[in-house]
């Protein structure tokens, strides 16, 4: 099928589609237990002599330890472990490797004596004990000297002749020749990404108008509601067995491994129900010091991180600053692109590769960029859906919306113009579908209304799996594997094997095995988990499918060729008297030669093809007080194959929320002194149901070849535009542009209000 | 220092130890191992702890313990009757109105009292009635779906009864 078709679900589960297990909104497996409070998370288990964890963490942006002092800690009864930089081996160290498209990170346990503390928050030790109570006063009695160092916050400070340095031991980066930051060798640099594809300069000698912005957007949090919680166990040979939130607990395992120098089959990694990671979940955060403490303590030890604590010292997305120069000719053609880009990395380093992203999906014939991670006194950020993306869109696409308001073009069409085609993908037709959805060539607006639209662009990354699917001794079958399902997958995935095997989804059972069990399976990011893990469970499945029309032919005395399986039963073509139950095949294999049936499925890595979020959003700006209400919001995905209509459009509706409500309402807020201003859920603020409207949910279906079916990973790309269409609704409802994240009361107002005087 | 009390809980008799400044979210998960009500923020922000105290949402993180003895205390755990899922849970499995699941239990339970407030209300009144419990997967639109389905279900009942 290569017709783009509209699948809206709008309404209850498991809406028929014939005999297919696919293309349906079957209730999720996991729901039973969610809604009765049965699904057991990180923070509900308890183990007899369980311990509590609890970091003392650096009041100070930036500062040198003179002194640690734990004896009156470890004096206190009921402290079972106190761990620092000193009690630690030297070649310890987090090591973490992310969603397979992010950078690996090496970064201390703890600053020792003479070490800096680079950010607030940061870890200084770690106790265990009896109580929470116990734990908080061992913390307050370890006494800490520092030595004051000034902060460095912001990030076009950070990069000047004579700024602080966070590393002592940075080098400059090479003065650049051309843009804001021109003319000087750049300090704080912690990384960078340069790219060049014909000749910018030319381009814009070219074009007919060029146009240049800055974009500032600040530090966002994932927000999970579940905050990072591990518990930990060490047995007396030094087995180490976890129980973790996290989206990989085979990528948990490795870096416990890494970090701690075990070898892996000394580690046993359970990967429990997740509340939520938006690429937050890859560990490092507490899994490790939990493996400290417990090895330490001799007991079982649980670390739940505060909401305070996510805030202070967790790995939320990195604010940029990014200048976007664009040339057009003058019938609306894109020419030339050109972006400056720093990237606020705090402490650590990864992400400026994003702001290729600036380009978009677009036919422009010279790009360049020069992109930089700059080292400020803040935690090192991570992964957050479709890392960086958001951040680049931002820029990339709120300006195209500006060059259109300017030159008086349509924004859909602008983009239709300049779209690239191919191959696998439906840029166009994405676009076509969320506009008609929205009826964007006859949209209304009254006073202070305005509307915007965006389109972000990602491909689904893959990852190795493994699969088993076996069957039962009444023929209905199980699914075994190590992923962890953090969106509906697994429900997907017996959606697949069903199909496969010609038996109702309700009939498979799925089962996550622990790291000592379970075939390997890549972590639940980037996309991967139904491109990667539908491609084994399929093959899996394929093989036990082989299996059964092979015992079914000896059986029937009958080619396999002949047979043909549907309704939980194997039946001659033509003869629907000689037929056989999956029941009496599952009995037979038993006491056949071969034995049970037993199929395997394995798959490592195969290339994707790009799919794009459209998303247009209406919003009414109240002029009294700067507030931006959303009033109507539309958006489209080419899903490749909606397996699950309903799990898509959930994937679809939560990320564009989490983008939009960047543009609206999110930053992580750092004083001058680099202490964090807003450390909590009732100054960092994310969306409620009040703040949002119903939303309009278009599926695209082009197929990827390569796909299950031919799906494409979904769960990051809707969150891609949202900034940019957000903060292009605001400029069509104010008539100013805008160009810093979010769109506050004060921000949109001091704006119009400047405009208007 | 330490003192013996007795919760009402889901219409059992928890007798538990408790000190005066135990949370009712700590007694529960940790005392009652009652542990559906989650702890999203320790600040009554998020809405994941929420229970019932005597027919009323409360978030449980802000609530002592000490201070419900003597009052009826309803839990996720105690909102189904026997096999039967109540209404409101059902309507959340069928619309997809969860995902990662750590917001549903309060969120159920933030729906089910608001239902008996408004029994036939609006999708705009189901979003006011929510703004107390973030859901940060959903984007809450199936969360709305999910309470609207429940209160035709529900309002059905009582139609029915009459």
């Amino acid at each position: 099928m290569t017709a783009t078709e509209a699948v809206k679900t709008n309404g209850k589960a498991n809406g028929a589609n014939g005999s297919h297990q696919i293309g349906r909104s079957v209730v999720r497996l996991d729901a039973v237990d969610k809604v009765t409070g049965r699904a057991q998370y990180t923070a509900d288990l308890h183990f007899p002599g369980m311990c509590y964890g609890m970091f003392l963490r650096s009041p100070y942006a930036h500062a040198r330890i003179t002194a640690i002092d734990t004896s009156e800690a470890e004096a206190l009864p009921g402290v079972t472990a106190v761990i620092t930089g000193a009690t630690l081996s030297s070649d310890q160290a987090i090591v973490v490797e992310e969603e397979a498209h992010a950078a690996r990170r090496v970064q201390t346990l703890f600053p020792s004596v003479g070490d800096k503390v680079k950010y607030h928050g940061a870890k200084i030790a770690a106790v265990a004990a009896v109580t929470r109570e116990i734990a908080e006063e061992a913390c307050e009695r370890i006494k800490v000297e520092y030595e004051l160092l000034p902060p460095v916050v912001d990030v076009q400070e950070a990069i000047k002749e004579g700024a602080v340095l966070v590393n002592d031991e940075s080098t400059p980066a090479d003065a650049l020749e051309d843009g804001p930051f021109a003319g000087h060798p750049l300090h704080n640099i912690a990384g960078q990404n340069h790219r060049a594809e014909g000749d910018v300069e030319a381009g814009f000698a070219a074009s007919y108008r060029v146009f240049e912005d800055t974009y500032i957007i600040p530090r966002a949090h994932q927000t999970y509601i579940e905050p990072q919680t591990t518990v930990a166990d060490v047995s007396p040979d030094g087995k180490v067995t976890v129980w973790t939130s996290t989206q990989g607990h085979f990528a948990v395992r490795s870096n416990l491994a890494n970090s701690l120098r075990i070898p892996l089959s000394k580690i046993n990694v359970h990967g429990m129900t997740v509340g939520g990671g938006f690429g937050a979940k890859f560990g490092g955060i507490v899994d490790t010091y939990c493996v400290l403490l417990a090895q330490k303590a001799r007991r079982p030890v649980k670390i739940a991180y505060t909401r305070h604590e996510e805030f202070l010292d967790a790995r939320p997305a990195p604010g940029a600053v990014i200048t976007v120069k664009t040339g057009v000719s003058e019938d609306g053609k894109l020419v030339a692109r050109q972006a400056w880009a720093l990237w606020d990395t705090g402490a650590g380093s990864g992400g400026c590769y994003a702001t290729s992203r600036v380009k978009g999906v677009y036919n422009v014939e010279h790009f360049k960029m020069d992109a930089y991670d700059v080292n400020t006194n803040k935690p090192a950020p991570g992964a957050y859906r479709a890392p960086g993306a958001p951040q680049a869109t931002f820029a990339g696409e709120t300006q195209i919306n500006r060059i259109c308001s300017e030159m008086g073009w349509d924004p859909v069409e602008f983009r239709l113009t300049n779209m690239r085609e191919g191959e696998q993908i439906a840029f166009k037709k994405t676009l076509q579908a969320v506009a008609e959805r929205a009826n964007w060539g006859k949209r209304q607006k009254g006073e202070h209304e305005g509307w915007g639209v965006a389109v972000g662009e990602w491909t689904n990354g893959a990852g190795p799996a493994g699969a088993v699917v076996s069957m039962h001794e009444d023929g209905k079958v199980r699914i075994f594997y190590g992923l962890m399902d953090l969106t509906g997958t697994d429900t997907t995935m017996a959606q697949i094997a069903a199909e496969v095997l010609g038996i109702p989804f309700e009939d498979v059972t799925v089962v996550r095995g622990d790291t000592d069990s379970a075939p390997f399976g890549t972590s639940s990011g980037g996309s991967v988990v139904t491109f990667s893990f539908g491609n084994a469970v399929k093959r899996a499945a394929e093989d036990a499918r082989n299996r059964v029309l092979e015992l079914a032919a000896d059986h029937l005395e009958a080619s396999i060729d002949d047979l043909e399986l549907a309704g939980g039963k194997v039946t001659v073509k033509g003869n629907p008297e000689a037929t056989v139950t999956l029941a009496q095949l599952g009995q037979m294999a038993l006491r056949s030669r071969g034995g049970p049936i037993v199929g395997r499925g394995s798959f490592s890595s195969e290339p994707s093809a790009t799919t794009i979020a459209a998303q247009i959003g209406k919003v009414k700006v109240d002029p009294e007080t700067g507030q931006v209400r959303l009033t109507e919001l539309y958006n489209s995905l080419d899903v490749g194959k909606a397996l699950n209509p309903q799990s898509c459009e959930g994937q679809m509706e939560g990320g564009l929320v989490q983008g939009f409500s960047w543009g609206l309402m999110e930053q992580m807020r750092y004083a001058e002194d680099g202490r964090n201003w807003n450390a909590g859920l009732l100054d960092y603020r994310v969306p409620t149901a009040l703040d949002f409207p119903d939303i309009e949910t278009v599926l695209v279906e082009e197929p990827t070849k390569n796909g299950p079916y031919g799906v494409k990973g979904i769960g990051e790309p809707p969150i891609a535009p949202g900034v940019a269409a957000l903060v292009s609704a605001v400029a069509d409802a104010t008539g100013v542009w805008i160009n810093e994240a979010p769109m506050t009361p004060e921000r949109v107002l001091s704006a119009t209000r400047g405009a208007k005087a | 220092m330490r003192t013996l009390i007795e919760l009402n809980v889901n219409n059992e008799s928890y007798p538990i130890d408790v000190e005066g400044r135990t949370r009712l979210l700590d007694a529960l998960r940790d005392k009652c191992l009652l542990t559906g009500a989650k702890e999203g923020c320790s600040t009554g922000d998020c809405g994941a702890c929420t229970v019932h105290l005597d027919g009323q949402p409360v978030t449980s993180c802000l609530v002592l313990a000490a201070s419900t003895v003597g009052h009826k205390i309803v839990t996720i755990e105690g909102v189904a009757d026997g096999e039967e899922l109540h209404p409101v849970q059902k309507a959340f499995m069928e619309c997809g109105g969860l995902q990662c699941g750590i917001c549903t239990p309060g969120m159920i339970m933030t729906s089910i009292a608001f239902l008996k407030e408004n029994p036939s209300p609006t999708r705009d009144e189901i979003r006011d009635g929510l703004q107390g419990n973030i859901c940060r997967c959903t984007g809450y639109d199936k969360i709305v779906d999910a309470v609207q389905a429940a209160a035709l279900e529900l309002d059905g009942k009582a139609g029915s009864k009459k």
